[in-house]
Order: structure tokens, then C-alpha cells, then sequence
């Protein structure tokens, strides 16, 4: 099969099943007994008729299935509604979604740039006591939770003040040249990309160190050697290509995580990014924004495979795509 | 084998350590109130005089009533929460975005944060007529817009008339102004005089004329498309050279989830002795926090200037006090209420279900029952030991704070158990051997409390009064539950026994009350009334109705004194039939950097209600 009636295959496929993710989510928040409404209803000085009129603009008064029909309607349009306080739900992802991106991509290029040459390094050098120190240092990084490291560097912060609290920018950002923006970012990307960094960087390093061991066991690499070709021919140009093949099915993964990621941490730190704005939407039972967020994670998830599935062909020949 | 040992016996020394620490939560000991607070004397304002007029140079400013200051700077606040909705103050209807808009607007009015009587802002003078319906307003001559366009009697007809009684925007405002269903009438007499006619004379009127004036020539081509229109208006993606204000500050930038940056307005009306134009300062950033505890940490890193202190910081915040950069205030307490109610309705659903078993209705409903929760709780323990002395037991509907409240009531009366269980049997309640509470069909007296899961505070409340009420031989199912299920309970389903909740209240407005204790309120949680059930009024106790007249009556009458002796009846009315039980109220502490200048907090306007005025030294 060719690769575009490949993709256009795995796109029709994928309707379906896009179609079960937006009732499935809908009518689970929306059978939670959370309503949209209750601070509007505890405040003392909102009349019935405001109250009333709100139900009307958010539409809570019709059944459960026409309101997901309408909403459904809508999306289908390209329209992703307003929220409960009547803003623009893709105003707000606009807002959000490049904040996420910046922290998750970077964080991505760290840990691939790191994590992979640690990983190689340490099968090569198996169960020697390198490899020993680099295991047990990127474990204790997986198995501090993330939220805690946060806090404790946010403490870490405060008391020394060499970084700012929470945030992406500094007040005087828009006054500032080209370069002094780049730095005032950094310096405020660091911490949470530090959390995200220490966090991910042992999956991908044993995940590398795995593949490349079991392809260095393989019967052809031994063939190789046999034949008495030079140790980095054998490991550079034989073993690494054949051990790259699964993280390249991890990146498919990965750019389905990009947008949600790293709630936990944008939380803690005050990440103007999406994670925030969603978890509090659930909070308030914001309809339209956490469905555009989710229908949004769903379809970067899918694409994120065919990414990942096309890639993998374009390595490796031997992949066949049907 | 030892080692084995050795584990098993560390594990339970681990365990006995987490469940004492358990036990200790849920039964508090009684020990003496902490006096973490005595050091912390209550602000109380001095009277000032209200703002001079000054004419310079053809233009009416107000001189402002601090000490001279200097120009320039940047002042950092925070407020916790997503930010702003809309920058459209007509248009807002949460509390962040009204008081962000709030500096950018000014209304005809302000309530003077010292006095907490009614001044002219944007106005030079008023007057009332003998029939109290009828209120003159004069404009003070020469304000500005911030594009240099003249502020006039049109600006004010064009806000009354076309935004609020067109119905744009946030209608609470229209709600709020209604007397028995009618707008209050506005007529331009000239440029700068505006007549203002209530169809009765309606006590609440002056405060609302605060309500901030919008520009017409900006806004009324808006309101010509409609309606949706004008809500989309002025939203928080517009570029900041679109507004023009009126007020101190001016939009500079607003970055999403970040901040709010506003700039000094050139063309505010306002001077200091000296003839400086106000504000002094350049720049008031605004953080937007997500939560409580990262507004601390911004606090302690020094990127905020003020904070307001909660009950369990007060004591640290203090402690560090002297060798720090802050002060802190204690501006007394705020006009939150928190409270126990019980469900008196009587009624049955649509199912022909009752909403409240009828066993516990009629404990709900007898007068005794309630009084004897009321003399058994324990108010000054739960300050001392949950607010940690941070607050004050509450006896009353209006707020410890209020203008209106009835200070006779306020003091209370201590606690007594020997009273309550008087009261209990006076109804034919009776204990077995074990000291449980039965009414007199034999029925064991238990009911489910639910408050809001979340809120720690009241998680506490819970636990003491499911304590105090033990002792009574009250058998009480403590639930705190989610913040929105509780509500829907409330005003949905109404399946709820008691409740224990919090809700804010006006030191000012008794009025503002109104939903909560008017029979036909959206709040009058006790004994809510919906659909049907709202026309009917057969089951109206009768102090309901008194309320219910009370309120009528309160917000017809014109002098405060008058006024006042109203609604110290509903205060006494609520205090006898207890459909609330008041709790405590917690106390206004704020903190903030010493190197600003005109810190002048008070209880009625907080800690920055002089913001033109406040300098860098």
C-alpha cells in the first residue's frame, strides 16, 4: 500500500473511534455532579433571571443528548464554543498551547540529547561500574514524583531568589531586545524543564541501553564481529540502526504527550500552559474547553502513531504498512 | 529473624505514630486560646474629611486626602485564580475581572473606605429632594477620558439608560437597581447636571450610582450591533490602546495566565497638595496566581508587595515580622459569615417524595432543637484552635463588620450545655443510659452534616461541632463533600440535613442580603422555594414573613437611623428562630512592604483603597 492511501486509510479509520472518545468524555463529565453554575448560584446577589439566562446561553436546560449534539455540530464546523465565562474556547487554547509546546519540546530535545548517548554509553560499557552509577542516578531521577521535586526546587527559589516563581515572563518582558527575552525565558524555563528532564530521562536512557544490548546479542553482530570488522563499524554502523527502530515508535508517543504532559509540574510551578487551564475547566465542569482539550489529546495521539508508523517505514525497509 | 523482627515492630511504631496524629485532629484537646493576635492591634481609621476640589487651569480635580508622595515606580500585587474574563467592566461578572476594570473606570460615587459613607468621585455634588425619589447629580467640569474626550451627563445617561436598563452585559446590576420591577428614571438636565428619579424612595440607590461610567462615544456603536455583540467587546484579547478610561490606570499589557500590567492614566482628575497629579505611581502589575500557597511563596521572594495573611500564617508571618521588609495590619473582621443551617422544608418533591425525612423535620423545625445546637457549640474553641485565634465567634445575620449590625446581639451568649439539654427536654427529648439523644417517639436523633471537601477550615469546623454535638447526645454523620455536588444539593435537590457553609456578605448593604433571607430568595437555603412550590407561600413560618416585610421595609427607608432599627429587627428575628447558626468570622490581616508610602489600610476599603495615593518611598 502506498504511503498517502496508508495515511488516508488510518485518518477513516480513526473517525470512528474520535466519534466514542468525545461521547465517552462528555457524558462522563457531564453524569459527574458538577454544575457549571454553583458560584453564580452562591452569590448573594445574582438574581433568579440572571441565573436563568445563563443556563439558557450555556444551554444547560436541554437534554444531555441534544447538548452533545449540538456541541458535536459545532466542533464538526470548526467551532469549539465558548466557555462559561463566554470566552472564545480557541482564544484560550491559543493563548495556552504554544506556553506547552515550548516547555514539552524542550524538555523532549533534552532528554533525546542526553538520554540517547547515555543510554548507548552504558550498553557499551555494560555492567561495568559506570553503567552501575548512570543506572542508579537516572533511577533515583524516575522515582522522585515529579510534584515533590517541583515543590522542593520552588522552595529552593524562594530562599536563594535566583529564580523567579512561577511564570514564563518577567513584567518587563516587552521592553526588552531579542536577546534579553531568550534569557528571561530560560531563566524561567529552567526549573520546570529541570523536573520534566530528570523525570523522563531514565525511560528513554534504559530504554536505549535495552534495545542496544539485545541487538549487540543478536546473531548478525556476531557474524560481523566474526568477520573481523572494527568494533565502532560493528556498534555505529550495524547495531545502532537497528536499535534506534523502537525509539522511533516512542516519538509517536511522545507528540501525543506534548500538549498534556506536564500538567502535574505546570501546576506547581504556575506554567502559564495548558495543563492548568484544563484541570481547572474540569473543576468548574467547563464543557466545550476540556472537550476541545480532549478531542485535541485524542487526535494528536493518532497522528502521533501514523508519525511514528510512517517514520518507521522510512527507516526500515522491511516494515510493511497495511 | 531479628531482622524480621526489628521490621515489623518499626513498621508499628510507624502506624501508631500516624493514627495518634489522626486521633489528635479528630478530638482536639481544649486548651487556653493562644493569643498569636494580641500583638496585633486592630487598624482603626481616623474620620478625613472627604476630597477637596481644587480648579486648575479650568479642570475640577479632587485633591487627595495622604501625606505628598513622590512620582514613579512600580507597585506588584497578585490575585489568585485563572484572571480576567473580559476587560469590559459592564460585561464582568466575577470578582477578578470587576476589580481590575475597577481601576480603569470610575463611577459617580465612591463609599469612602474611612468613613464608609457615600462621596462624589466622578461627581462634585448631589443633592435629594424632599420626596427622597428624586437625586440630583452635578458632574465635576473638565475630566477626561483618557483619549481627551470631555466626560459629560451623557456619559452617565448613556450608562444608566442604554447599558444597564437595555439589559447588556451583566445584568446584575439591572437586577439590583430594580425597585418593585422598575428601573430608577435618568434625565440630563445640562452638560454636566444629571436627574436621577426612583419610582420609591429606595435606600440602596446612592451606593449604586458607584457603578462606573462608560465611555459613549466608545461603547454605543457596540451596543447598536447587539447584545452579543457588546459581550464579545472589550475582551481580553483586544489590544490595550483600544480602552479609554476613565479611572488612575489604563490597560498596557495582558499576558494569559501571567499578569495584568496597567499604566497611569495622564488624564485623571486627581492632585496631591502639591498639585502633583495622581496616581504617583507608573506601573501596577498584577500577578495571576493559581493558588494560595504559590501567592505565599511570591510573597517571600519579594515579587508581591502585599498579602493577605490567612488564619494558620499569622503567627509565622508575624514571628518573622521584625527582621523583614513588611508590616502587618490587622484590619478586624472581614464581612464573611460561616455557619451551621438545618433543612426546614417541609414540602414533597415532584415525585411526591419529602425532600427531609419527616422524623428529622420535626426536630429541624423545633425552635428548641436549634437553640440547643446553638448553646452547644463551642465558638471560642474552634477560633482559638481552627482559626488559631484569628477571628471571632459570630452571633449574627449581619456581619461582625456591618454598619448595620446590632452590637447588643453580637456579644453572644457563652456556651452551656446544661441549657441545651434543658431545651431538648422542654420538647420531650430524652437520653437512654449511654447518654444517646432520642425525641419523644422514640426515634435516635441522627442526621448527616455536609460542608464543602477542600476547604481544610471548615473540614475543621466539621469535626467540632460533630464534637460539641456528642456531647448532646446528637448523633452527627460528617461528610464534607465536592464544592459543586453540595451546591447542587442546595439548590437542587434540597435532600440535605445540615449544612455547614460560608457566605460573603456586605458591611454596607444589608439589602445585598436579600436573596438569602427573602422567602422568595435563589439563597434562602433553610427553606428554598422553586417552581411551583415559590407561588405557594401557605407554609411560610410566620417570622419569614416578618423578614420577607423587613426587607421591604429596610430598603424604602432613607435615614440610616431608621433604617438601622429595621434591620436590628431581622437581626433579633434570626437570632431567636436560628435558621442559621452563626460561627465565627475570620479576621483581615494583610502584610505589606514597608518601602510604600500612603499604607493607610482600613477595614471597609482593605489594604490598597487609596491606590492613587500610595508611593514608593
Amino acid at each position: 500500500m502506498s504511503i498517502p492511501l496508508y495515511i488516508l486509510k488510518r485518518i477513516l479509520q480513526s473517525i470512528p473511534l474520535l466519534i466514542l472518545v468525545s461521547i465517552f468524555s462528555f457524558f462522563i463529565i457531564r453524569m459527574s455532579p458538577i454544575d457549571p453554575l454553583s458560584e453564580l448560584k452562591l452569590n448573594p446577589a445574582i438574581s433568579a433571571a440572571t441565573l436563568k439566562a445563563e443556563e439558557q446561553r450555556l444551554g444547560l436546560h436541554l437534554p444531555l443528548y441534544k447538548q452533545y449534539f449540538k456541541w458535536a455540530g459545532s466542533f464538526v464546523r470548526g467551532d469549539f464554543g465558548v466557555t462559561t465565562a463566554g470566552e472564545k474556547v480557541s482564544d484560550k487554547l491559543k493563548e495556552r498551547i504554544p506556553n506547552t509546546l515550548l516547555l514539552t519540546i524542550i524538555t523532549i530535545l533534552f532528554t533525546w540529547v542526553v538520554g540517547i548517548p547515555l543510554g548507548i554509553y552504558a550498553a557499551l560499557n555494560w555492567r561495568k561500574p559506570i553503567d552501575r552509577i548512570i543506572t542508579v542516578f537516572t533511577s533515583v531521577g524516575m522515582a522522585i514524583p515529579s510534584f515533590f521535586f517541583a515543590l522542593l526546587l520552588l522552595v529552593f527559589a524562594v530562599k536563594t531568589g535566583w529564580f523567579p516563581v512561577g511564570g514564563l515572563t518577567s513584567p518587563g518582558f516587552s521592553n526588552m531586545n531579542w536577546f534579553f527575552k531568550i534569557l528571561d525565558i530560560s531563566h524561567h524555563l529552567f526549573l520546570p524543564v529541570l523536573v520534566l528532564f530528570t523525570l523522563s530521562l531514565a525511560s528513554l536512557q534504559r530504554q536505549m541501553r535495552g534495545n542496544l544490548l539485545d541487538v549487540l546479542e543478536s546473531d548478525y553482530i556476531k557474524l560481523a564481529r566474526a568477520k573481523g570488522l572494527s568494533e565502532n563499524t560493528v556498534v555505529y554502523k550495524h547495531a545502532l540502526i537497528n536499535a534506534i527502530n523502537p525509539m522511533i515508535t516512542l516519538i509517536g508517543f511522545e507528540f501525543a504527550g506534548l500538549l498534556s504532559g506536564a500538567a502535574l509540574t505546570e501546576y506547581v510551578f504556575q506554567y502559564p500552559g495548558l495543563g492548568r487551564l484544563v484541570l481547572e475547566a474540569v473543576l468548574k465542569s467547563d464543557i466545550n474547553l476540556v472537550m476541545a482539550s480532549l478531542m485535541i489529546g485524542s487526535i494528536m495521539l493518532i497522528a502521533g502513531n501514523l508519525i511514528g508508523d510512517i517514520l518507521l517505514k522510512s527507516v526500515d525497509p522491511r516494515v510493511v504498512m497495511e | 529473624m531479628i531482622k524480621k523482627i526489628l521490621t515489623i515492630l518499626s513498621i508499628i511504631f510507624l502506624a501508631a505514630l500516624i493514627f495518634t496524629s489522626c486521633l489528635h485532629r479528630d478530638v482536639p484537646e481544649k486548651e487556653t486560646q493562644h493569643q498569636n493576635t494580641s500583638s496585633l492591634e486592630e487598624t482603626r481609621p481616623e474620620e478625613i474629611p472627604p476630597y477637596k476640589i481644587v480648579e486648575i487651569g479650568g479642570v475640577e480635580y479632587l485633591q487627595s486626602r495622604g501625606e505628598t508622595g513622590k512620582p514613579g515606580g512600580t507597585f506588584y500585587s497578585s490575585m489568585i485564580g485563572e484572571g480576567p474574563k473580559t476587560f469590559n467592566y459592564w460585561n464582568s461578572k466575577d470578582a477578578t475581572s470587576s476589580s481590575i476594570a475597577g481601576t480603569m473606570f470610575e463611577g459617580l460615587f465612591i463609599t469612602d473606605p474611612y468613613s464608609g459613607k457615600v462621596i462624589p468621585r466622578l461627581a462634585k455634588s448631589y443633592s435629594v429632594d424632599k420626596t427622597g425619589k428624586v437625586y440630583t447629580v452635578t458632574l465635576r467640569k473638565g475630566l477626561k477620558w483618557s483619549d481627551d474626550k470631555e466626560i459629560t451627563a451623557d456619559d452617565v445617561l448613556f450608562t444608566f439608560n442604554t447599558i444597564i436598563k437595555g439589559g447588556y452585559g451583566d445584568t446584575s446590576a439591572r437586577d439590583v437597581m430594580l425597585v418593585d420591577g422598575k428601573m430608577p428614571a435618568a434625565e440630563k438636565v445640562d452638560k454636566y447636571t444629571i436627574k436621577f428619579t426612583t419610582p420609591k424612595p429606595f435606600a440602596p440607590f446612592l451606593r449604586m450610582l458607584g457603578f462606573p461610567i462608560a465611555p459613549k462615544h466608545k461603547l454605543e456603536p457596540v451596543t447598536k450591533k447587539g447584545i452579543a455583540e457588546f459581550n464579545q467587546y472589550w475582551g481580553v484579547t483586544t489590544a490595550p490602546k483600544d480602552f479609554v478610561v476613565s479611572g488612575m490606570f489604563k490597560l498596557k499589557e495582558y499576558v494569559p495566565a501571567q499578569r495584568v500590567i496597567l499604566e497611569k492614566n495622564p488624564n485623571f482628575a486627581m492632585t496631591d497638595k502639591l498639585n502633583q497629579k495622581l496616581p504617583y505611581l507608573d506601573t501596577y502589575v498584577i500577578y495571576i496566581v493559581g493558588d494560595l500557597n504559590n501567592q505565599i511563596l511570591k510573597f517571600e521572594a519579594n515579587e508581591i508587595d502585599y498579602l493577605n495573611v490567612r488564619g494558620n500564617q499569622v503567627a509565622r508571618f508575624k514571628q518573622k515580622e521584625k527582621a523583614s521588609n513588611y508590616k502587618m495590619y490587622n484590619l478586624g473582621a472581614g464581612d464573611g459569615t460561616t455557619f451551621i443551617t438545618f433543612n426546614l422544608n417541609r414540602r414533597k418533591n415532584d415525585k411526591g417524595q419529602y425532600y427531609v425525612d419527616p422524623v428529622k423535620q420535626k426536630w429541624f423545625n423545633d425552635i428548641n432543637f436549634r437553640r440547643a445546637v446553638d448553646y452547644a457549640i463551642d465558638r471560642d474553641f474552634i477560633v482559638s484552635n481552627i482559626l488559631e485565634g484569628v477571628g471571632s465567634p459570630l452571633f449574627t445575620a449581619e456581619g461582625l463588620s456591618s454598619i448595620f449590625l446590632d452590637k447588643e446581639l453580637a456579644k453572644g451568649h457563652p456556651r452551656d450545655l446544661n441549657y441545651a439539654r434543658e431545651l431538648l427536654k422542654k420538647s420531650g427529648f430524652y437520653y437512654d443510659k449511654k447518654g444517646n439523644l432520642y425525641d419523644k417517639e422514640g426515634h435516635l436523633v441522627e442526621f448527616t452534616m455536609l460542608t464543602n471537601a477542600g476547604n481544610t477550615e471548615r473540614e475543621s469546623v466539621g469535626v467540632m461541632v460533630k464534637e460539641d454535638l456528642k456531647e448532646l447526645g446528637m448523633k452527627v454523620n460528617f461528610k464534607p463533600i465536592e464544592f459543586n455536588v453540595l451546591v447542587g444539593k442546595i439548590t437542587g435537590a434540597m435532600d440535605w440535613d445540615a449544612i455547614i457553609l460560608g457566605l460573603t456578605g456586605s458591611s454596607l448593604e444589608p439589602n445585598n442580603g436579600a436573596n438569602v433571607w427573602r422567602s422568595d430568595g435563589t439563597l434562602h437555603m433553610f427553606n428554598l422555594r422553586q417552581g411551583k412550590d415559590a407561588l405557594n407561600k401557605a407554609d411560610l413560618r410566620p417570622w419569614e414573613a416578618q423578614i420577607d416585610d423587613i426587607f421591604l421595609k429596610g430598603a424604602l427607608e432613607l435615614d440610616f437611623n431608621k433604617r438601622k432599627a429595621i434591620y436590628d429587627q431581622y437581626q433579633q428575628i434570626a437570632y431567636e428562630q436560628q435558621p442559621f447558626i452563626y460561627l465565627y468570622t475570620p479576621l483581615n490581616i494583610v502584610a505589606i512592604r514597608k518601602h510604600l508610602g500612603n499604607i493607610n489600610p482600613t477595614p471597609l476599603g482593605g489594604p490598597v483603597h487609596n491606590l492613587e495615593e500610595i508611593y514608593i518611598k
